[in-house]
């Protein structure tokens, strides 16, 4: 590092947020967390950042002013910045539709409006999973392909990322960085949140549920929670090079056969049937799986079905280091540590325990799941 | 020495002349002999040393002198250079790495008898001092000890205390000869273990040693000796294996995976050998997650309904299907003294017949852990073809109703001889056969399933069936009755009784899809031949249902 930066980090508390903050503070930068109600910084690994080791500032990215007192934010905004790194963000899936609004895009137009009244560069984390249901190569350069967004939340992360490009051309200057699905520590497969595939994962290996609509040749993009880390650390560090550039922080594709295989190592787990979308039909579903698949999966069933593959040329010329060269090897170091911990593995539990786990309250229940989407960041932070 | 150096220096004089030797070289006398140990019977073992950089054979000369045997070995002062250097890095990447050979090389170097040209033999000896050597040695042993005792806790942990103490017996002699070694007698073959232990002279432990040196010897009854063993092997000096029920885990064998079709589980090993569980074994093997303490495994294990888990966890570590690991130290790797790792145990193949059913692999009891007799691609693409050929039966049987009900005899005629040919399919998928004949053949190489009521009965009625002509209501009527018996026949004796009828009903038609999944699961994972292109449509195209594709 050549000089102390003051930088902003929405979303700090969050999976994500919280590593690039650590990594951050840890270069010697001044950082001012901004948090929604958490009243610690805590790391992937559980620790704590020191509370002195950071300017913790509680706010609500999706208020004007991101929630701020008028004199705090007008003490940011009047040179009390180098950069803003904004990695809050929504990525529950299943929300309703102005939750995304709110947090996601209104959330990116209040930042906006800081980095430009400041006249600060912007580090925008969003997904790679803007590419929506796209097949192929997917390059950093691309967004608006006429694609069709999966989710609400995908289409929040694509008008956000859209907003971002539009500031751009009015002289806001901005880097993205797109991670795929984020996961676990890439060497202990240690993740703090068991959110998004973890939760497919548990239904699958416990035999909760038995068939997925998917395609054997379906890729699913992990990448480790620290690596996305230090690319958005990174790209905040060498802001010049990367003005004006989008990088895919993005692991190794596993086909739901590498998953399927690397499943089937481990002998309490139940392998699931991967059925061709069209003859897959949710209502010859067992009563209870069938709960499981219609509050659950069907959240997910997009991404069991595509075949993308993301470039990640800037990235690659841009960082050092390199996503995790195996991604069965990494899948692998990810299921130890759910079984070190508990979460997988365990004696099969009581179908009431796991839905009581997703915020289910039984297989006919209404409420929607607490399961999470592919995306850099976490509910935490300055979202809600 | 049980020999003179006269006697020695005489015979050398008869050697030299009978092999190449080079000029000015070092003659030592290595091994037993020189040891101060042998007998009448023992050999005599020569080492000419070369002053050179030369790569002289490894192979040692075999002559037969004065009725003893005189095994001749040349090294140069290269070579033994590379063995001393070898030894130190190996050593001081995993000590219990360095190759037994190489040791036992340099050993018998080091104490060595000179006969020709000392100085040379002084400066390869001093290439490498005896007490380096000595603590390799030490440190050698007490690795493979600590190993040993460490599987030997397991297995006591896993209910099998005559093993447990049989590994006990050998742990326990590779830690006496750490003990020994560290004491300058590093002598590798345990074959002079008492003569080293008496010029150790008397004391305790080599005594206690001496109670505890064969489990049968010992007077004591297994689960006593193995923990006698134990705390005599921590008392020799061989630390980290002292019992630590929370230290000894399973762990992943590389390579092995479940697949479950039905209710009945496989596991895979390499991609090579199907082992299928009985109920009770499938419960045992189900409670098996890595990392966790192998004590707390077999408690879950009892708890889900397979009492008496721990032989049965005994039995998928001995066919490799699971290992176990010292916490935080990786996998425990045992090894009987001067052996290399005995690796999986393969059992003999099942007998159980027929090999495949639409549920799975035959299996010959609740407990069993049955090796499937044919390889893992062969047995899943069998599978999938009988699969496939109940779904045929019940397509074929649907044109066949369909061409009776319109009188298209021909039609119907066809539509029966594909009745039998694909349930003919299914029996010989069955009992392995894999790949299957051309259809045209597939009556007359029901000679290839062994003799039995049931084949035999299916072989007589099948000539019978492939000779049915329907030219009228009543001999349709008939051949659909002798159709539907010999289905009947055929799916008891390959367990396809409960075979949806794929066709009557959406319901049927998931079932066969959910049942053929199962078995394409376990054939993409191993690439195994799909039985025909409709099977793999399963996979990647839909797999709606053929008939109705077009409504």
């Amino acid at each position: 590092m050549t000089e102390r930066l003051r930088i902003l980090v929405t979303g700090a508390a969050g999976l994500v947020g919280a590593e690039v903050t650590a990594r951050l503070v840890a270069a010697g930068h001044q950082v001012t967390a901004l948090v929604h109600n958490q009243p610690v910084v805590v790391r992937n690994d559980g620790t704590p950042l020191e509370p002195d080791a950071v300017t913790r500032l509680s706010g609500d990215v999706t208020k004007p002013r991101l929630g701020l007192p008028e004199a705090a934010y007008q003490a940011l905004a009047a040179d009390g910045l180098d950069r803003i790194v904004h990695c809050a963000a929504i990525t529950d899936f299943g929300l309703p539709d102005e939750v995304y609004q709110a947090v996601n895009v209104d959330g990116t137009v209040h930042v906006l409006e800081l980095a430009r009244a400041a006249g600060v560069p912007l580090v925008h984390v969003g997904t790679a999973y803007v590419c929506g249901e796209r097949d192929g190569l997917i390059r950093e350069t691309e967004l608006d392909e006429g694609q069709r967004l999966a989710n609400a939340y995908e289409d929040s992360k694509f008008r956000a990322e859209t907003l971002v490009h539009k500031a751009q051309a009015d002289g806001v200057r901005a880097a993205i960085v797109r991670p795929s699905i984020v996961v676990g520590d890439e060497r202990t497969g240690v993740v703090r949140d068991y959110k998004n595939i973890y939760v497919v994962l548990k239904l699958a290996t416990e035999g909760k549920v038995r068939s997925i609509p998917g395609q054997y040749e379906a890729r699913l993009d992990l990448v480790p929670v620290d690596y996305v880390a230090d690319i958005i650390t990174e790209v905040t560090h060498r802001f010049e090079e990367a003005a004006g550039r989008t990088f895919h922080a993005v692991g190794t594709p596993l086909t739901l056969r590498d998953f399927s295989d690397v499943m089937a190592e481990y002998p309490p787990f139940h392998v699931p049937r991967f059925v061709p979308p069209t003859s897959f039909d949710a209502q010859r579903l067992p009563r209870r799986e069938r709960a499981y698949y219609e509050r659950v999966m069907t959240l997910y069933e997009s991404y069991f079905r595509r075949r993308m593959r993301f470039d990640d040329s800037h990235t690659a010329g841009l960082a050092t280091r390199r996503p995790p060269a195996d991604g069965q090897d990494f899948l692998r170091a990810l299921i130890d540590h759910c079984l070190e911990t508990g979460y997988l593995g365990a004696p099969p539990a009581d179908a009431t325990e796991v839905l009581a786990r997703l915020n289910i309250t039984g297989p006919d229940a209404t409420s929607a799941a607490n399961a999470t989407g592919p995306t850099a960041s976490d509910v935490n932070g300055a979202g809600r | 020495m049980i020999l003179s150096e006269d006697y020695l220096q005489n015979l050398l004089d008869k050697t030299i002349p009978q092999i190449h030797s080079v000029a000015n070289c070092a003659v030592v006398l290595e091994g037993s002999i020189a040891e101060g140990f042998g007998n009448s019977s023992s050999d005599i073992d020569f080492l000419l040393i070369a002053d050179s950089d030369a790569d002289l054979p490894t192979m040692p000369s075999l002559l037969f002198l004065d009725g003893r045997r005189v095994e001749v070995r040349t090294r140069s002062v290269r070579q033994l250079a590379e063995q001393f250097s070898a030894i130190t890095t190996d050593a001081r990447d995993h000590v219990g790495a360095v190759p037994e050979d190489l040791l036992n090389r340099c050993q018998r170097l080091l104490r060595s008898f000179p006969l020709r040209n000392p100085d040379l033999v002084a400066k390869v000896k001093g290439l490498m001092s005896f007490d380096d050597f000595q603590d390799t040695m030490r440190e050698w042993w007490a690795h493979h000890a600590r190993q040993s005792i460490r599987y030997a806790l397991a297995l006591r942990e896993l209910g099998q205390e005559e093993e447990a103490a049989a590994w006990t017996e050998a742990g326990l002699l590779q830690a006496v000869k750490s003990w020994a070694a560290g004491r300058g007698e590093t002598y590798l073959e345990p074959k002079w273990l008492p003569m080293q232990l008496d010029r150790l002279g008397d004391l305790s432990l080599c005594d206690r040693y001496r109670t505890l040196a064969s489990v049968e010897a010992s007077g004591l009854d297994p689960a006593e000796y193995s923990t006698a063993g134990v705390r005599l092997t921590a008392d020799l000096g061989v630390a980290g294996a002292e019992p630590d029920a929370e230290r000894i885990t399973v762990a992943r064998a590389t390579g092995v995976t479940t697949w479950q079709t039905g209710d009945r589980v496989h596991v895979v090993r390499d991609k090579q050998d199907v082992f299928v569980l009985g109920d009770r074994a499938a419960r045992a093997w189900r409670s098996v997650v890595f990392g966790r303490p192998l004590g707390s495994v077999v408690a879950v294990a009892d708890a889900s309904g397979a009492p008496q888990a721990g032989p049965q966890i005994a039995q998928f570590l001995r066919f490799g299907l699971v290992k176990v690991a010292w916490k935080g130290e990786g996998p425990i790797v045992p090894a009987m003294p001067l052996a290399a790792p005995s690796g999986p145990v393969t059992p003999p193949p099942s007998v159980a017949r027929p090999i495949v059913t639409v549920g799975g692999a035959a299996v010959g009891g609740e407990e069993g852990i049955d090796l499937v007799p044919m390889p893992a691609r062969r047995f899943s693409a069998a599978a999938m073809t009988l699969v496939w050929s109940n779904v045929l039966v019940e397509n074929a049987r649907e044109d066949l109703t369909g061409a009776l009900d319109r009188e298209q005899w021909s039609v119907a005629e066809l539509s029966a001889r594909r009745i039998l040919r694909a349930a003919l399919r299914g029996v010989l998928s069955a009992y392995g056969v894999n790949p299957l004949p051309p259809d045209s053949e597939v009556v007359r190489r029901l000679s290839l399933l062994p003799a039995g009521a049931d084949t035999d009965e299916i072989r007589a009625k099948a000539r019978h069936l492939a000779t049915l002509t329907i030219a009228s209501t009543a001999q349709g009527s008939a051949a659909l009755t002798a159709l539907d018996d010999f289905v009947a026949l055929v799916r008891h004796t390959i367990g396809a009784h409960s075979f949806p009828s794929s066709f009557d009903s959406s319901d049927g038609w998931r079932q066969t899809l959910e049942i053929g999944y199962d078995w394409l699961r376990l054939g993409a994972h191993l690439d195994a031949d799909l039985p025909i292109d409709e099977a793999s449509d399963l996979l990647s195209s839909g797999g709606a249902q053929p008939h109705l594709a077009t409504t």
